[in-house]
């Protein structure tokens, strides 16, 4: 029996994904930070934008305080979902959300690969776990090798920078052509 | 004998002729230059005749002839060759660049163009041609990455910096694959 066949397939997935992804290059905090921040704007413009329309709908009803006590209440969890939506969809989907998209970096699983929605609403779970203890839980990007969060450990994902893309490449044509 | 008379003959009959000649061309001379032929040549021009003939020159082939030996015969670049050896172009372009001619033209015209409404239909229909919005929005996008661009460049530096500082601050060695 061969060395590899002794270690588990875990392990051999891991090391494979480290070896292929030698090249890659993970974001740092500060990049991740910039593009949580836009990220940040979009949802809360939309939010603002939503809820001040249907605070003025709302505005020329007379409505009993229980129901606007409803509504608040249905309105913070819309935005919640809306929230975990925004980034469990891009996630999943693409695995960049407009403000990573303007970062140019993409969030993807450990061993490479899209993220399932599952694993995507995970991250956002463990995100918010990673901010509430005054956000230490972002500090192990500082010092990992992979540039991982907390929330990045245990949803089993990494930040990885995409690289630009240039019009010749876009075009098709190998690297070292010259334009025309 | 007879040779030698014949040949007084010819020398005297010759003689006789270019007298004659002389005096006819005298006379043509006379008849050009007098009151009569000057006001004949007056009366001539200020007809309808010299109209009616100029018309017919021009509605005729002659043009055309004349055009062919104008190009045959290089006309205009022999015509500009000499102005050009005697300077005549260049005072010319001179007295018309610094001349008040030039700016008052220009000013008819500018004022002619400005006042006529196919201009601003033409600048209307340039202005909302594809060609030049897609430039223009090309132009919005390429400034918004080149801020995106300075701004991920700046956050990388970030990024680098602060993981230096963590790892300093917690004795660990620099990390050689995250830093950019």
């Amino acid at each position: 029996m061969s060395l590899a066949a002794e270690r588990p397939a875990s392990v051999r997935v891991q090391e494979r994904a480290e070896t292929v992804q030698e090249d890659v290059r993970y974001e740092g905090l500060v990049t991740r930070a910039i593009a949580f921040a836009i990220d940040a704007a979009v949802i809360d413009i939309v939010a603002i934008a939503v809820a001040g329309a249907v605070a003025l709908a709302v505005s020329v009803l007379s409505i009993p305080d229980v129901v606007d006590t409803v509504l608040l209440a249905i309105g913070g969890a819309l935005f919640v979902v809306w929230s975990c939506g925004y980034f469990v969809t891009f996630w999943s989907t693409t695995g960049q959300t407009p403000g990573a998209r303007v970062m140019r970096l993409r969030v993807v699983r450990a061993g490479g690969g899209r993220l399932s929605a599952g694993r995507a609403l995970l991250r956002v779970v463990y995100l918010t776990l990673a901010a509430i203890p005054l956000l230490l839980g972002f500090a192990p990007v500082l010092v990992d090798e992979r540039r991982r969060g907390l929330h990045d450990m245990l949803a089993g994902t990494v930040v990885v920078e995409v690289p630009e893309v240039t019009p010749a490449a876009r075009r098709g044509e190998p690297p070292g052509v010259p334009p025309s | 004998m007879l040779r030698a008379g014949l040949s007084l003959a010819t020398r005297a009959g010759g003689a006789v002729g270019r007298r004659l000649e002389d005096a006819g061309l005298w006379a043509i001379d006379a008849a050009l230059s007098s009151r009569l032929a000057r006001e004949a040549v007056d009366r001539t021009l200020e007809s309808p005749l010299a109209e009616r003939a100029v018309g017919r020159a021009l509605e005729g082939p002659l043009v055309d002839a004349v055009a062919r030996d104008v190009a045959r015969y290089a006309v205009v670049e022999r015509l500009m060759d000499r102005l050009i050896e005697e300077s005549v172009l260049e005072h010319a372009v001179d007295r018309v660049l610094t001349g008040p001619e030039l700016v008052r033209i220009a000013d008819a015209v500018l004022e002619q163009v400005l006042d006529s409404d196919e201009l601003w239909a033409l600048v209307e229909e340039v202005a909302q041609s594809p060609a030049v919005t897609e430039a223009i929005s090309r132009q919005g996008v390429s400034f918004a990455d080149q801020v995106a661009v300075g701004v991920r460049a700046r956050s990388h530096n970030a990024d680098a910096w602060l993981e230096r500082a963590a790892r300093r601050a917690l004795r660990r060695p620099p990390s050689e694959r995250a830093s950019p």
